[in-house]
């Protein structure tokens, strides 16, 4: 324990220089800014600015895009709050009973709930990766090929999770992602495989184009659809600073939500949204009058908005160790190191210490500036919703076309973002979400090489993923999980906290 | 669309997406070497891939069919079409014209993907970007690109 604490010693020394404390900053501004404006999302915003960042070294880089995911929780309460608006699928249960608060005048108090659930939460959520990482990565580095393969298939499996459409159909988004992974040069041979006798392809399909194209764009093509709505701020803000009853009555609930979102965000397929939500129906469950949920309860701010920032810190936890994204935002984290030339996996905490713990230190201090940002300087923010998306969608578009080219200078790589637009679009309107395709193509590699290298080594015998027990027990998990996703009583749960 | 007929719906069409995409692969993998287990050669995966996707989007389009599903969602031309073409416009600009005019270009033709724009805001707003690009990638991150032609 006392390690822990020298080790995050080393990495506030590392976090703290000036150029590193800037780039947290223009994270948490960057991720507050899209989270409070609705209709642009962490990944989308991600993947806008990963180009932006290969001038900078690894760690402020990957310090400033994970500003942008946590921070974008804290901006998206702001106008779920304020404007029943949630900034966030994150925030889309707080709007419940924030805006109600708002309605009643008591916008302040909400926003301050948010705001300090928030941060407490993100900060218990941090010290729970610098404890539970190092001996996570240990363990992880035990694993040879066929326990890397199984691992790979729990997180595939584990994006089943994330999609609302049919099992059957998530699943077929991850082989189709797999595929699209394999585009490229192959690993042992060096032979172009379907890449059309295109030199450009040989690298394989650019990750920004692809993931600019099927998040970035396609998002503004289904905005740029819907009616525009009018906001139109109401409710007045009034004392952001809340009286001692107010915060004696959110305690508990910040501090449960705080522990639904740390585990949500550990576990393969949990993640921010279903951390919220779970939150929100823990409290209402436990509460002695459930009718006061709907009505301006502060638990209901309280839990959500604490449970979503835990959740998003501990997310970092089986990327950091083991080099498994949980989510769409976390399979770009992937993208970034690896064109930062760092392989994420159980190494990355002994041969660049500097990187984990610089991270995990910059976490603190991230949140710290999240609530100087979000509570004073709240009327800032709320005037930027005044922006009209008509503008608004001409620089994202803009930004887009620049920041693709600028990856490898090539227009080709502008033309490939016009196709995966294109199919983003068509699956949008198939009902089938693209965050299980992304999983499949960041991990595609990985997957196939740990497959041939163990099947090399069992001399093609593939019992070799039953007969090592560390892949035994993650097949047995990746099939357990599986069940209880297609298990109707459960995914009829799932619906119902989603409908609530 | 026709309205009478039968349009199917999202297992379908999804099905059909999967079949395509899956023999456009298998016929790019075709001159690749497949191996056996114990000699893998780089079609292995790939093909494995491409068969098992060929036979859930056979099944899809089967389920779509027998059992149906929800329809597709509505495609709205304007805002999909001209967003792509703003980006095809500055793809074709960036390397021959620079920036400014490939951005000009593009928030020229995205223009029109929105009924709610008006002339004055984008030509504003076009101008801004140019400049705050120029400034931003060219100037402060130095992408080795032309400001003009």
């Amino acid at each position: 324990m006392m390690d822990v604490f020298s080790l995050l010693g080393h990495g506030f020394v590392v976090a703290a220089t000036p150029a590193n404390l800037f780039f947290c900053l223009v994270g948490a501004v960057c991720g507050t800014l899209i989270g409070v404006l609705p209709g642009l999302g962490p990944v989308a915003t991600i993947s806008l600015l990963l180009p932006a960042t290969f001038a900078l070294d690894p760690l402020a880089a990957i310090i400033m895009l994970s500003g942008i995911y946590y921070g974008a929780q804290y901006g998206g309460s702001t106008t779920a709050i304020l404007v029943n608006i949630p900034g966030e699928s994150t925030s889309v249960v707080t709007a419940i009973d924030g805006y109600k608060m708002a309605q009643q005048g008591r916008a302040g108090e909400a926003l301050a709930i948010a705001a300090i659930g928030s941060f407490i939460a993100g900060c218990i959520g941090t010290l729970a990766i610098a404890v539970a990482g190092p001996p996570l990565a240990l363990m992880t580095q035990k694993f040879a090929s066929p326990d890397y393969f199984s691992l790979m298939v729990l997180g595939l499996v584990s994006a089943v999770v994330l999609a609302n459409s049919s099992v059957f159909r998530a699943i077929s988004m991850i082989l189709l992602g797999l595929l699209l992974g394999m585009v490229g040069m192959d690993i042992n041979t060096g032979e172009a495989r379907m890449t059309f006798g295109l030199v450009e392809l040989s690298d394989g399909i650019n990750f920004v184009a692809l993931v600019m194209g099927l998040f970035g764009v396609a998002e503004v093509i289904a905005n740029l659809e819907d009616v525009s709505v009018r906001i139109v701020n109401h409710s007045r803000i009034g004392s952001i600073w809340p009286t001692f009853k107010v915060l004696r009555g959110a305690w508990g609930a910040v501090m449960r939500g705080t522990l639904v979102g740390t585990i949500f965000g550990i576990l393969p397929g949990g993640g921010a949204t279903i951390a919220s939500f779970s939150a929100y129906a823990l409290e209402k469950r436990i509460a002695r009058d459930p009718s006061r949920f709907g009505n301006g309860a502060i638990e209901g701010v309280a839990a959500p908005e604490s449970a979503n920032n835990a959740a998003a810190q501990t997310s970092f936890v089986p990327l950091l160790t083991m080099g498994i994204p949980t989510s769409a935002t976390m399979a770009l984290m992937v993208g970034a190191l690896t064109l930062h030339g760092i392989a994420p996996g159980p190494m990355i905490i002994s041969r660049q210490p500097d990187l984990f713990w610089g991270l995990i230190a910059s976490m603190f201090l991230g949140n710290a500036m999240l609530v100087i940002i979000n509570l004073p300087m709240i009327g800032i923010w709320v005037r930027l919703l005044a922006v009209p998306y008509r503008i608004l969608f001409l620089a994202i578009v803009v930004i887009c076309a620049i920041g693709v080219f600028s990856v490898n200078n090539s227009s080709f790589d502008v033309y490939m973002t016009i196709g995966f637009t294109l199919l983003g679009y068509i699956l949008r309107k198939l009902d089938a979400e693209p965050a299980p395709l992304l999983m499949g193509f960041v991990l595609g590699p990985m997957v196939e090489e740990n497959f041939r290298r163990s099947l090399i080594t069992s001399h093609g015998d593939p019992m070799i993923f039953l007969q090592r027990p560390i892949s035994l027990t993650l097949l047995v998990l990746s099939a357990a999980l599986l069940i209880s996703i297609a298990m109707p009583s459960i995914g009829k749960r799932r619906t119902e906290v989603f409908q609530e | 669309m026709k309205s009478m007929a039968w349009r199917g719906n999202v297992n379908f069409y999804s099905g059909v997406l999967l079949v395509a995409v899956a023999t456009v692969a298998l016929t790019y993998i075709r001159s690749l070497v497949i191996g056996t287990v114990l000699q893998m050669g780089p079609g292995y995966f790939p093909f494995g891939l491409a068969l098992i996707l060929l036979g859930m989007g056979l099944c899809l389009m089967v389920k779509g069919i027998v059992v149906g599903g929800s329809p597709v969602g509505q495609f709205h031309l304007r805002p999909l079409v001209f967003v792509l073409l703003s980006f095809a416009a500055f793809g074709v600009l960036i390397e021959r014209a620079g920036l400014i005019l490939a951005v000009l270009a593009q928030v020229a033709v995205a223009h029109h993907a929105s009924r709610e724009t008006t002339f004055r805001e984008s030509i504003v707003t076009g101008a801004a970007l140019a400049v705050a690009s120029s400034v931003l990638f060219v100037w402060l991150l130095r992408i080795p690109v032309g400001l003009l032609p």
